[in-house]
């Protein structure tokens, strides 16, 4: 790709230090959006690490509670143990908030302290079977929330990232290469104007000697 | 040859705006250990008026870290300090406390200087595996 020149109203002296200026400042920006880029592609390969550990803590969670559940439905009976359900409804509560990784606002949820305790049936109609059912569906549920947290976070983390990598190589590939390639030709043209200078004073030189 | 690169100012625009948005979320005012335990969503308020929420479970391992007296020299979120074209990652440290539970998360003996803590990248993603709301990231801007 030929290197791109940025347009100069007047090769001066002044826009050399300004230029030079501009290099300094893309070069510190382009460092930081660098660090920038690594941090986030390690919180986002860290959080992809957690998700699937996450998943597969769920399916584990959800195989281990459905067996628990159809336990207790054979132990009590459905329609008891509907009867039992239908005391322990509640609406869910989630403490939700955001937190910042880097740039990046990505979510965070918590399942109220409330939501843990089991709850609502009676203990003296109702065997372990059941306690144990609900402990594991809570901790479902405890998954569920966090597996939404991370599924969120993977999400916003790629979309930034793909941002910023765009914003890493314009840096890059065209802003730092353009304006390098400016300085020199500036630089370029101030000798030439020095070599015309010194070849128009050897010919007023000559000149003078003639007369 | 000469191009006026018509998106130029267009770049020059997102990064004034990457450059504003790298350490907005730093907190105003830290809060101890102690305080955030005793609240009901423990959060801090960060330089752009939003709010980061700290997960209880990580303030309540903090806690099981250091004593009493510590949760409350404690200052949270804990910053990491990222240096530009290094692969050094500094740990801000305002007391000893950091230090005791910086050592206790990667297993190890640590040394502060000049009030940071150096470590490496492998160590931070166990940092962040464990203090994943407890810790932020600061990009200081150097010349």
């Amino acid at each position: 790709m030929p290197q791109q020149i940025i347009k100069v109203t007047r090769p001066t002296k002044i826009e050399l230090i300004r230029l030079r200026r501009r290099l300094v400042l893309a070069t510190r920006i382009q460092k930081i959006v660098k660090d920038r880029v690594s941090i986030l592609i390690l919180e986002f390969l860290q959080i992809a690490r957690q998700t699937v550990e996450a998943k597969r803590k769920l399916l584990e969670e959800f195989s281990g509670t459905y067996r628990a559940l159809s336990i207790t439905a054979g132990y009590h009976g459905y329609i008891a143990l509907e009867k039992e359900m239908v005391a322990t409804e509640r609406d869910l509560g989630i403490a939700a908030g955001l937190r910042n990784v880097g740039g990046v606002r990505i979510p965070a949820f918590e399942l109220k302290e409330a939501e843990r305790e089991p709850g609502g049936y009676s203990l003296s109609d109702t065997s372990s079977w059941l306690d144990r059912a609900t402990e594991l569906s809570t901790e479902c549920l405890e998954t569920i929330v966090e597996l939404a947290e991370l599924q969120r976070s993977l999400e916003l983390l790629g979309r930034e990232i793909n941002r910023t990598k765009r914003i890493l190589n314009a840096l890059e590939y065209l802003i730092i290469p353009a304006l390098s390639t400016t300085i020199k030709y500036l630089y370029m043209k101030f000798e030439e104007r020095d070599r015309e200078e010194k070849s128009r004073l050897k010919r007023v030189k000559v000149l003078l000697e003639q007369k | 040859m000469v191009n006026n690169l018509p998106y130029e100012k267009l770049l020059q625009e997102s990064l004034k705006s990457e450059l504003r948005v790298i350490n907005a979320h730093l907190p105003t005012k830290p809060k101890p250990l102690s305080d955030l335990l005793g609240e009901e969503y423990p959060h801090v308020v960060c330089k752009d008026g939003s709010t980061h929420l700290f997960r209880r479970k990580e303030l309540k391992y903090l806690a099981s870290l250091i004593d009493a007296s510590e949760q409350k020299a404690l200052l949270l979120p804990m910053l990491i300090e990222i240096s530009s074209g290094q692969g050094e990652i500094a740990v801000v440290c305002t007391g000893e406390a950091e230090v005791k539970v910086i050592a206790k998360v990667l297993d190890m003996a640590v040394s502060l200087r000049q009030r940071k803590i150096t470590i490496y990248k492998p160590q931070l993603a166990v940092i962040r595996k464990l203090l994943r709301t407890t810790t932020q990231y600061i990009f200081p801007p150097r010349p």
